[in-house]
């Protein structure tokens, strides 16, 4: 049953993504990522990880995307016009071809493991989730988690210094 | 609950939407569109993590993801930052036309 | 004896007088310089001597006076240690005092031509000069005499090339040095393998134990003399290493004096007289010694008879006297080779100086052709002169006749073929002493001036300074001789005695002292010797002095090809540049032109040129394109992955 939910959330997260990535609408194309992510999230539920994906919806979808949004409406960005020239023949071979290789290669990894499902987990189903996850959080991973903060500071102070006008004098 | 979803079903999830995010990171042009197909691509390395994370029945997979969301938001400002920055310069958004650091 | 001074103050006073004169001499004007040079080697004459006079009257045992341990490696010791012993004091007796006087001379000498500086630099390198050859002479061992040896070659080239502004001197300098180190390679060749036979450089550790051992050391000894043979032939001007004395003439004559006439020329004789013990166990290397110790003085003599420079015949005359020396020390007369040492120190300093004298009077003039008639006009200079003469010509009793006959005894004593071979040429040589040096006091002295007007106008006698010195030599070359009057006169030789204790016996090998001839015997070898050289001094007179030299042109125009060939030494210096100079400019200029420019700055340049090649190449990756530097990174990533798949 939830096989069934997880592969139908998966497939239409897949689909949106893909609808981003061929719009040529700038606008379009964060509105879709928006509905991927929250399908995403609805897969992040399935595998235990409800916390991930509130987080998921609140921060990535709601806030990251949103300042994508805030940007364009910003700077007034029109639709994107088709390429006047074509990249050259090679590198669009190359891309290609390393695409290709590259999606034959991740799949060959990825289908030698997991085939079969693994065991249940019993603290997964128990109720302290968030307290688990916040209890790692602060002991074995504190250091990360302070140096997490002192880079957003360094991102907040980054942004700010970057979209400086120059002062006239 | 968890038992009934293979990993292998959510590996191939995972893939399927980093390598459309490559191609899109890759063949687009426009700045913005290239941005997000980066953040697609970070999408799907979570869920990749997420799942091995419940696979192997520990909770270091979300920690990792909590990390990462944290740090795609630090990258994301700072890269619209800078897109801002670039745009006030050169009011255009196709990346191809940004080359003045060629040889 | 607490009460002594130590000899280390001897050689250390006149390296004081070098570092004050070098160091503040040019500020303080010729009078302190004077002082301090002067000073600096009287003193130390007059401590030599405060040590030597007890010495010479007490038991000769060697005192030896260790100051410090300069090298410890593994089983091997060297150190500072001064040695007074017979063949020590002897050499530091007429070295310190001779230097005394020739410093004395050259503040007459080299006072009008020089500057502030150049005086005291002069004085600085003299000073420099007495404290090297002090210490080659008082060293205890092998490694210290070198350190002085050296330091007499340096100063040679530094006094040499002193008149550096001329273009010759400079080069005269540079041949001197480079000549000396050639012998000096045999020396230390020498040095090392007396390390490797005996372990120690110390004289008593090698001399006690090669003469306590003779069978065991002699097959090493012919080795070991015959390396340091070497670097006494290039030191005391030996064939093949004698071509850089004549050309040392371009220094001042009070150089030429001290350094290539009184002491450091014999420095070679000194250091082969010192290892006799090495040379007695080795008679094919004292043959050896011998042989090219005749041959060279044969052959300087023949050079000399051509020369028409008056410093230039008295270097030719110094190297043939030096030859005899040798030739002594190879038929195992080493005492009467010293004795000719000290007693050539007296004579040949004072003719240097009675030729500077001239060439100061004659306002620097050198051919003697331009001379004549001084004998009037410079009359100190005339007879101090005339009796130098009298002496290197062998004439009794002057001190020459003695030394020179003690040598030729001992080489007719030898009894063998050679030996009557080797005696032949020293008679014939010293007839050509004669024949030179009267051919030089004529063209010189006697006859009539052929000099120009305002040379004759400026023609006065040297001042004191210089005068005096010459008295005091031709004093010391009338009386010298008489330390060695042989038991054929009814004297008691008391050189030979003196110098005894240095000659320590061997089981076994040849004896070394007075000649085991019969006083008949000898009386008749002093009768030829005599009768040779008066003969040379009566020809030389008669067709110089008295006939002006038209024989001698005659002959000259007679046979100009071998004239030519004498005036020009023989060429040697010619056949040198063809052998060795010439084919090492090639190959210096192969070194520079192909190795160095070619294949070193080529690999370099080729390197460099390679990274610029790279980088030209590289940088059409920076397209300035962002999207083909993530397809570069997918790149990456998709062969990053390929390694992986692959090694599972």
């Amino acid at each position: 049953m939830e096989r069934l939910i997880f592969d139908a959330a998966a497939v239409i997260a897949i689909l949106f993504a893909a609808l981003m990535v061929l719009n040529r609408n700038p606008v379009k194309s964060v509105l879709a990522l928006v509905v991927s992510f929250f399908f995403l999230a609805i897969t992040y539920v399935l595998l235990s990880a409800p916390f991930i994906a509130a987080i998921q919806v609140i921060v990535y979808a709601g806030a990251i995307l949103v300042l994508f949004l805030f940007v364009l409406m910003l700077l007034n960005v029109q639709r994107e016009e088709t390429p006047e020239k074509e990249p050259r023949p090679i590198q669009r071979f190359l891309g290609g071809a390393a695409i290709l290789v590259f999606t034959i290669g991740l799949v060959e990894v990825l289908s030698g493991k997991g085939a079969a499902p693994g065991p249940p987990v019993a603290a997964l189903v128990s109720g302290g989730r968030i307290g688990a996850l916040a209890r790692l959080l602060f002991t074995e991973y504190l250091l990360p988690f302070e140096a997490l903060s002192v880079l957003l500071l360094a991102a907040l102070v980054g942004a700010f210094v970057l979209v400086e006008r120059e002062r006239r004098a | 609950m968890i038992g009934s979803i293979p990993l292998s079903d959510v590996l191939l999830a995972s893939a399927a939407l980093f390598v459309i995010g490559l191609a899109g990171a890759l063949l687009r042009r426009n700045a913005i569109a290239i941005f997000l197909s980066i953040e697609l691509m970070m999408n799907a390395a979570n869920l990749a993590l997420i799942g091995y994370g419940a696979a192997l029945g520990t909770r270091e997979g979300q920690v990792a993801v909590f990390f990462v969301i944290a740090i795609a938001a630090a990258e994301a400002s700072v890269g619209l930052a800078i897109f801002v920055a670039l745009f006030r310069h050169t009011e255009t958004i196709d990346v191809n036309k940004v080359n003045l650091l060629k040889w | 004896m607490s009460g002594a001074l130590p000899l280390w103050l001897i050689p250390a006073l006149p390296l004081a007088g070098f570092l004050v004169n070098g160091l503040l001499g040019s500020k303080l004007g010729k009078r302190f310089v004077s002082a301090t040079g002067v000073g600096s080697v009287g003193l130390a004459t007059l401590v030599a001597w405060s040590r030597l006079l007890p010495y010479f009257s007490s038991d000769h045992a060697p005192a030896v006076e260790r100051v410090a341990t300069w090298v410890t490696a593994g089983r091997f010791t060297a150190e500072i240690a001064f040695r007074l012993d017979p063949l020590s004091a002897l050499m530091t007796s007429f070295v310190t005092f001779v230097g005394f006087l020739i410093h004395v001379y050259s503040t007459g000498y080299m006072h009008h031509d020089e500057t502030d500086a150049g005086y005291a630099r002069f004085f600085a390198y003299l000073n420099l000069f007495m404290f090297s050859m002090l210490t080659l002479v008082l060293a205890q061992n092998f490694l210290l005499m070198f350190v002085g040896w050296e330091g007499v070659g340096l100063c040679s080239y530094l006094l040499i090339g002193y008149y550096y502004e001329q273009p010759f001197a400079p080069a005269a300098g540079k041949k001197a040095f480079v000549v000396n180190r050639i012998g000096d390679w045999g020396f230390l060749l020498g040095m090392f393998g007396i390390v490797f036979t005996f372990g120690t450089l110390d004289y008593d550790g090698v001399f006690n134990a090669a003469a306590a051992d003779p069978a065991r050391y002699a097959p090493a000894a012919t080795l070991l003399s015959l390396c340091l043979f070497l670097g006494a032939a290039g030191k005391s001007a030996q064939v093949p290493l004698y071509v850089w004395l004549p050309d040392a003439m371009a220094g001042p004559t009070p150089v030429s004096a001290l350094i290539h006439a009184a002491t450091m020329v014999t420095a070679g004789v000194y250091m082969v007289t010192r290892c006799n013990v090495l040379f007695r166990l080795a008679p094919d290397a004292m043959l050896v010694v011998a042989a090219i110790g005749a041959a060279t003085a044969l052959l300087a003599a023949l050079i000399g008879l051509a020369q028409n420079d008056i410093k230039k015949v008295l270097a030719y005359s110094t190297v043939s006297q030096l030859g005899y020396m040798f030739l002594a020390c190879g038929v195992g007369a080493f005492a009467a080779g010293m004795f000719h040492v000290m007693t050539h120190a007296f004579f040949k300093a004072c003719l240097f100086l009675g030729a500077g004298a001239v060439m100061h009077a004659m306002s620097g003039e050198l051919d003697m052709r331009k001379m004549g008639g001084l004998k009037s006009k410079l009359p100190v200079t005339y007879w101090t002169f005339l009796i130098a003469a009298l002496t290197i010509a062998g004439i009794p009793p002057l001190a020459g006749f003695f030394s020179k006959d003690a040598i030729l005894a001992a080489t007719f004593e030898g009894g063998s073929g050679i030996d009557k071979v080797l005696f032949g040429v020293g008679l014939f040589t010293a007839g050509l002493t004669a024949f030179y040096m009267f051919r030089l006091v004529s063209q010189t002295f006697l006859g009539s001036f052929r000099g120009t007007p305002e040379q004759e106008h400026h023609v006065h006698e040297a001042p004191v300074s210089m005068t005096a010195p010459l008295v005091v030599l031709a004093g010391l070359s009338i009386v010298g001789g008489f330390v060695g009057v042989p038991a054929a006169l009814g004297g008691s030789d008391r050189f030979h005695a003196f110098l005894a204790p240095i000659f320590l016996s061997l089981a076994g090998a040849p004896e070394t002292g007075e000649p085991g001839l019969s006083h008949a015997t000898e009386w008749l070898l002093m009768a030829s010797s005599v009768a040779v050289a008066a003969g040379g001094i009566l020809l030389a007179w008669k067709w110089y002095a008295r006939e002006g030299g038209r024989v001698p042109e005659r002959l000259a125009a007679a046979y100009p090809g071998v004239y030519a060939l004498v005036a020009e030494k023989f060429r040697v210096d010619e056949l040198y540049d063809a052998l060795f100079v010439r084919p090492f400019a090639a190959l210096a200029r192969f070194c520079w032109k192909v190795i160095d420019v070619l294949v070193i700055d080529g690999i370099l340049n080729a390197g460099a040129f390679l990274v610029e090649l790279v980088g030209d190449l590289l940088r059409f990756l920076q397209t300035g394109n962002v999207r083909n530097y993530a397809l570069s990174f997918l790149l990456g990533v998709v062969a990053l992955m390929l390694i992986v798949i692959g090694t599972f």
